[in-house]
């Protein structure tokens, strides 16, 4: 006998994990479940895994206090060698985890698997999911720039406002009531040892009891799952038409978890590391915080919603969404699994995607946000000062000095709150024009009280040059006909 | 098995791809988001805070051509820095510096100026020529102001709210509510070479306007100088308004 196998045998004898280890490695799972559409579980893990080695790597250089992770985050980019390497692929391998244990989830809901008696692996992978999300959200704390100093601010901002417990919750989250010394402290701890924790019991639940009950078949149209007699069928089929699950099942799960790893690490090596942005100094009012990536959607929501919809979307929405997720499997434990025959099942997840793919996009521009500095950093076009007398050419000033240009964009830079102005004189007369500047209105502040009467004319004699190209800006027909008659002779009216 | 072959084929491409690449990741130096006050990279700070009204290249904005060799020969250093840093009251010029409750440190202001001068500003620009001062040295009398003006500027300008055939009105009362006695003097002597106004030397070839011509018009300009009615509603528009032949070119 060699002498590895003495040492195996050792170490069995007093383990006894052999058996187990070959009894799950053989076990038998339906032939079509060995599908590239079951691949997604398993690479959630592998990213997960990925994320613990490379956050200890990066644990042994970050320091969490306030004052100085900004700096060691500078470090690790600047002065580590790769370093800015292993933040990007901790960083991408975030947004990877996300978004693959979304897609996880998707398939799970459109190949019905949180049916019976899969009720709880759903459950725990809902918590699984809200835990990703926790990770992500609590990393871009750690990140403490200015968009996580800012992000940070609205999300107890938000937390504050549930009722009785929010300012006890708030205290909870920041160490005081205020983001400051003891904040950084209290994210490391949720983001290092407390989220994590939780992962990898729940990972292993979930996990223990995809064993135990077996991976899903795949759904096919009219094979209806029914409480009493579901798990028969399925031992049935599993030994009936299975495949062991090595080696016929697990290359593909491997060979994808493979991909993603190399997709991680090419993101890194191409788009780089995230940020950190801006020194996370309150007083520096330079910024434009944004979330990542995967709260994007957040951001556009918060931002778009109306004043009266606010505690709605904010506090009970988040409720009733988890408690329809989790109640989910009790509300359809049985019946048709295909997603041929679950109509509104496919429907419900369309329009998420599309939603939630509708506010990321409008966030990744935000109209919403004025444009800080384009009252003095966006030029106004050459062409449209041109030929332009001295006038119309302080009125561009006043455009620019009022600040009306981080709201409104012309040629294409500026602010999107309000319209873009390019052809402003073609939809508006001189008057509509002088009115909306001094009275405001739709969504503008009323300017009247700061511009005096000739910085107003300046200004509208500006915007009156602002029409399309062969087209007489807007008139006035009444104007004319009354212009007319104060210059006719009083007769020649009749 | 074929597919894994092919498979396996791909993600090794996919890696050797990744290897040809440079790792353009790589963060450049110093960090990817600076403090707005250690900026002192003068591009970078005229872009921000000055081209919105002076131009992109210094040229061809609606305020002062900072990028004219002629206007940079005439304006000293100190005038240039108070003017950042204070504002012209009464223009729309504001004040950058932090002290007056702008963004810009005194260090940034002077990067601002010393990026201005070496961008744009010529030696050799005036050699040989008196220019005359910058400020006007006594002021001016509105009664010869008119003749220079006649003389001098009514050729492109014209006489009244019209405007001129080359360019529109400066006697427009609200224009002039716009612009300082300072701003006037110094358009008259440097001109907008961008937008085809020349300098003082060429409003009539060969007949430089004087220290003292300048001043006079410019007190005969301030003179004409009065607030449109407080709603600008007027039968007329063309009355305060020179009437553009504009569009979006």
């Amino acid at each position: 006998m060699s002498r590895l196998k003495q040492i195996g045998n050792w170490f069995e004898q007093r383990l006894q994990i052999a058996g187990v280890i070959r009894e799950t490695a053989t076990h038998p799972v339906p032939r079509q479940s060995a599908s590239w559409w079951y691949v997604f579980g398993s690479a959630a893990l592998t990213i997960f895994i990925l994320q613990v080695f490379t956050g200890i790597m990066l644990a042994l250089i970050y320091v969490p206090s306030a004052g100085e992770a900004w700096n060691s985050l500078q470090y690790l980019n600047h002065d580590v060698t790769l370093g800015w390497f292993l933040r990007g692929v901790h960083g991408w391998g975030s947004n990877f985890m996300v978004a693959v244990v979304l897609i996880h989830m998707a398939q799970v809901f459109l190949f019905g698997a949180y049916k019976f008696p899969r009720e709880l692996t759903w459950i725990l992978g809902v918590f699984l999911l809200l835990m990703t999300l926790g990770m992500a959200f609590t990393g871009q704390v750690l990140r403490f720039d200015q968009d996580a100093y800012w992000g940070l601010g609205i999300g107890v901002a938000i937390m504050g406002r549930v009722p009785i417990l929010g300012a006890s919750l708030v205290h909870l989250l920041l160490g005081g009531p205020i983001i400051a010394g003891d904040t950084l402290s209290r994210f490391f701890a949720l983001h290092v040892f407390v989220i994590p924790g939780l992962l990898i019991g729940f990972v292993s639940l979930h996990l223990l009891m995809v064993l135990k009950l077996g991976i899903n078949e795949w759904p096919m149209p009219g094979r209806i799952v029914r409480r009493s007699t579901y798990v028969q069928e399925y031992h049935e089929m599993a030994h009936r038409d299975g495949v062991p699950f090595v080696p016929d099942a697990v290359w593909k799960d491997m060979f994808f978890s493979a991909a993603i790893i190399v997709s991680v690490m090419a993101c890194a090596a191409y788009f780089g590391p995230f940020g950190p942005s801006g020194y996370p100094d309150p007083t520096i009012v330079q910024t434009i915080p944004k979330p990542d990536f995967f709260f994007l959607w957040i951001y556009a929501m918060l931002a778009l919603l109306p004043p009266q919809m606010e505690t709605a979307i904010l506090l009970i929405a988040p409720v009733v969404v988890l408690g329809f997720l989790i109640l989910l499997p009790f509300l359809s434990g049985e019946g048709e699994k295909s997603w041929k025959r679950r109509p509104i099942a496919v429907v419900t997840v369309l329009l998420i995607a599309v939603a939630l793919g509708t506010f990321t996009k409008l966030a990744t521009y935000s109209p919403w946000s004025p444009v800080m500095d384009g009252w003095s950093g966006d030029p106004v076009p050459v062409e449209y000062l041109n030929g332009r007398s001295p006038l119309e050419r302080q009125g561009a000033l006043v455009f620019q000095v009022k600040q009306c240009r981080n709201c409104h964009s012309i040629g294409d830079s500026g602010g999107k709150r309000g319209p873009a102005l390019d052809t402003i004189a073609t939809t508006l007369t001189r008057d509509q024009l002088v009115r909306q500047v001094i009275q405001g209105g739709g969504n503008m502040p009323a300017y009247g009280k700061n511009l005096n009467p000739a910085e107003v004319t300046a200004l509208v004699s500006f915007l009156e040059t602002l029409h399309l190209p062969g087209r007489p800006p807007a008139r006035d027909a009444a104007q004319a006909t009354v212009t007319k008659q104060e210059n006719s002779p009083p007769a020649s009216n009749r | 098995m074929k597919h894994r072959f092919a498979l396996l084929a791909l993600m090794l491409a996919a890696l050797l791809a990744l290897a040809g690449c440079s790792l353009r990741g790589k963060p450049g130096p110093g960090p990817e988001v600076p403090r707005p006050d250690s900026v002192l990279d003068p591009v970078v700070l005229y872009r921000e805070n000055c081209s919105a009204c002076h131009g992109a290249e210094g040229k061809h904005g609606p305020a002062m051509t900072l990028g004219d060799p002629v206007y940079l020969a005439i304006v000293d250093d100190d005038v240039l820095r108070t003017t950042i840093s204070k504002g012209r009251t009464g223009t729309a010029m504001s004040a950058f510096a932090q002290k007056e409750g702008g963004m810009l440190t005194a260090q940034q202001i002077d990067a601002i100026i010393h990026g201005i001068r070496q961008r744009w500003s010529q030696p050799n620009v005036l050699s040989g020529v008196v220019a005359p001062p910058y400020a006007a040295k006594a002021p001016g009398n509105p009664q010869p102001g008119q003749a220079v003006y006649n003389t001098f500027c009514a050729s492109c300008h014209g006489n009244g709210n019209q405007g001129g055939s080359k360019a529109g009105s400066v006697t427009n009362g609200a224009y002039l509510s716009l612009i300082s006695d300072q701003g006037l003097r110094t358009l008259v002597i440097a001109g907008r070479p961008d937008f085809n106004a020349p300098d003082w030397r060429s409003n009539v070839p060969g007949h430089p306007m004087s220290d003292q011509e300048i001043s006079d018009v410019v007190a005969w300009l301030a003179a004409q100088r009065r607030q449109p009615s407080p709603v600008p509603y007027t039968a007329n528009p063309s009355s305060t308004a020179n009437s553009s032949p504009g569009g979006v070119h």
